[in-house]
């Protein structure tokens, strides 16, 4: 895959994806109630890489996600990951899946 | 050999009182030697008064026991059987000292390193062995006798080598506790590598100012002589007593007189080879370089006329080698993880967005460091690890440089990254410095750096006796590190020059004047000179000049007479032991 940093960079400005601060303890991955596989440590580094093909390819983790918070309570990083995950599926919805009319 | 052929051990005077510690060293002995075997056996030796089992020897309660048993029981001679000594003669002619027995009537037995590590398997074997080394031991303390230490006087002055932050600051601190100082340093400017950087972490200073700060201290004080573009061309004498001669810049040799020498002969930076990751490539630059690009700029970034939008760092250039071939580095530089998440947030600061890419092998931003890496993190820099075995690969394509890894944290994925500027984070080398190493007879590490006696508790000294490490010199530092063992080298010199005397060990050689018929093979056979003719009444003889001579003993097995022996390694010493360890059970 090819890094591109405009996608992190586009996220960052208009939906506030931050994940910077994330040092791939994978603690997030573990305490997933749900357990999908690269979800959302793995997502998160292709958002930071710009791997945006990636991040389309798990479409269906990002919308399966509960929203529990259960990663984000325990993230030693402080990443606020389920409001990152807000802004991938509102992402998604209007790139990808021709939903969301607000700009992204 | 039968019982008929054995000559008889030498006499001993009287008979000894010794005492006899076998020590458990909490089981790295006693797990493979059967101590209380040991001390029974060497218990029932005419000359031992006193012996006893302990758990650590070493330890406040076994010293305050072997202190007791020799003030109770009246010994005249120890013996603790324990671990090498090199860790711990001194500990226990310590404890001799304070019981009032003199300290040279110590001997250690080494059965840790030379027996139970070495027998694991065999804990019959293991014992046996150990009884013969403690019974060698004993008969070498049976045959001791009392020494006082040499004392020297020494001169109140020091030379320091090499003008870099360690040297400069190593000069100021010794000037401030009255020693005077000479600096030499073989470049044609002070300031050493500190002097290339404009902004060193962690508090953003400028190390050419720290550099400038440093000379200007140095400026003001007297009794520091800065001699650049100069070269220690020789050493002689002793700890105290040095005479050294530099070559000064206009080629003059001229002599000095110093009690101590700081050897603070810094680092270079690692250069990688043309085509290592890239090198050579244009915008493909070391850190040091990538340093001098950003100085002290604050506008956005250009190289060579053109804007830089995206860096990518590729750490652990020419550090922790795992390949293990001739001359590879395999340590850790220690400053560079720090110093380019440093750099990163410097570079986020210019003014225009630049996309930074970290290819690590372990971030070791260690103590206070931590947060120039989470700095960095939260500036925007992403970091992708990379494997030992499987090195980044950079190219030139159609213009632009490409960096190719895989990354480990996005589970090994192939990762490609176009980027304006690869910048190689290399590390620490030591500098090739051949003469001036067999000028001080220092030993070199493996890694190539002076070393140090004990890596702990003996930092910045060496085996060489007066001559101490500074920065650098000794192994990978940061300016803090550096300056922390200049500080550290100053208290140790300054500590012996300023008493005014040194005591030295009296194990040296001695000549027997009435056996020796001077043929001088002795004093060729010394690789410190310290043996001199001399004549008495009629007769020529050698002397030897105690202050200087190490006990290395290289005169003794040249001697045909056998006239000269090493003080606590007597010939009635050695061959005794020989005997002990050769008699069967």
């Amino acid at each position: 895959m090819k890094v591109d940093p405009t996608l992190p960079d586009r996220l960052a400005r208009t939906g506030g994806f931050n994940a910077s601060a994330c040092i791939n303890c994978g603690s997030c991955t573990a305490l997933c109630p749900l357990g999908m596989g690269p979800f959302p440590r793995q997502l998160f580094r292709y958002v930071l890489l710009g791997a945006r093909e990636e991040v389309v390819r798990h479409t269906e983790e990002i919308y399966s996600c509960l929203l529990c918070k259960m990663c984000e309570d325990n993230c030693p990083a402080g990443v606020h990951i389920a409001e990152n995950v807000r802004t991938l599926r509102t992402f998604l919805g209007r790139e990808e899946l021709g939903l969301a009319t607000s700009e992204v | 050999m039968t019982e008929e052929q054995a000559p008889d051990p030498p006499p001993t005077p009287e008979r000894r009182r010794v005492g006899v510690f076998i020590c458990q060293c909490g089981g790295n002995i006693s797990d493979y030697v059967d101590t209380e075997k040991v001390r029974e056996t060497l218990e029932r030796d005419p000359e031992v008064a006193h012996a006893e089992v302990q758990m650590f020897a070493c330890s406040d309660a076994g010293q305050g026991a072997i202190v007791k048993a020799i003030r109770e029981k009246k010994l005249d001679g120890l013996v603790v059987a324990s671990c090498s000594p090199k860790l711990h003669t001194l500990t226990f002619r310590g404890a001799a000292r304070r019981a009032g027995l003199n300290p040279y009537e110590y001997t250690q037995a080494n059965v840790r390193e030379q027996d139970s590590w070495a027998h694991t398997h065999d804990r019959e074997g293991a014992t046996t062995k150990a009884v013969a080394i403690a019974r060698a031991a004993l008969a070498h303390t049976a045959r001791s006798r009392p020494l006082e230490p040499i004392r020297t006087e020494t001169a109140p002055a020091a030379l320091v080598v090499g003008a870099g932050v360690a040297g400069l600051r190593a000069a100021v601190g010794l000037s401030d506790l009255g020693v005077s100082v000479h600096v030499v340093e073989r470049a044609e400017q002070a300031g050493g590598q500190l002097a290339r950087w404009d902004r060193i972490f962690p508090n953003d200073r400028s190390g050419k100012e720290i550099v400038r700060g440093l000379l200007e201290e140095v400026a003001k004080r007297e009794n520091i002589v800065l001699f650049t573009g100069a070269e220690l061309v020789s050493k002689e004498g002793h700890l105290g007593d040095f005479t050294v001669h530099v070559r000064t810049r206009t080629g003059e040799v001229i002599p000095l007189k110093v009690g101590a020498i700081v050897v603070a002969t810094g680092y270079e930076p690692y250069r990688p080879a043309k085509g290592e990751l890239g090198y050579g490539l244009e915008g493909v630059i070391t850190l040091p370089e990538y340093e001098e690009l950003l100085g002290d700029g604050t506008g956005p970034l250009e190289y060579h006329g053109r804007p830089v939008q995206t860096v990518t760092y590729v750490y652990c250039v020419g550090s922790r080698d795992a390949s293990g071939g001739e001359g590879s580095h395999t340590y850790c530089s220690r400053y560079c993880c720090s110093a380019t998440s440093f750099a990163a947030i410097r570079t986020g600061g210019r003014g225009t967005p630049v996309h930074q890419y970290h290819l690590f092998r372990d971030v070791r931003t260690y103590g206070k460091y931590e947060s120039l890496y989470e700095r960095a993190l939260a500036s925007g820099s992403v970091f992708l690890r990379y494997r030992d075995d499987a090195p980044p690969k950079v190219a030139l394509e159609g213009g632009r440089l490409v960096v190719r890894l895989s990354d480990q944290l996005s589970g090994g994925a192939e990762v490609e990254i176009p980027t304006d500027l690869v910048v190689l984070v290399v590390g620490m080398v030591p500098r090739e410095n051949a003469a001036l190493t067999g000028v001080l007879k220092l030993p070199i590490g493996r890694e190539g750096f002076f070393n140090e006696i004990h890596q702990k508790l003996r930092p910045v000294e060496t085996v060489v006796d007066g001559v101490f490490l500074a920065g650098t010199a000794q192994g990978p530092k940061n300016v803090a590190e550096s300056v922390a063992s200049a500080l550290s080298s100053v208290s140790k010199t300054a500590g012996i020059l300023l008493k005014g005397y040194v005591d030295l060990d009296p194990l040296v050689a001695k000549v027997d004047a009435s056996a020796c018929t001077w043929c001088g093979a002795c004093a060729e056979a010394c690789p410190y000179g310290a043996i001199e003719e001399v004549v008495e009444g009629e007769k020529h003889i050698a002397r030897v000049v105690p202050v200087s001579c190490k006990g290395e003993g290289a005169c003794v097995p040249v001697c045909t007479a056998q006239a000269i022996e090493v003080e606590g390694y007597t010939h009635d010493q050695v061959l005794a032991m020989i005997d002990a360890l050769a008699a069967e059970e």
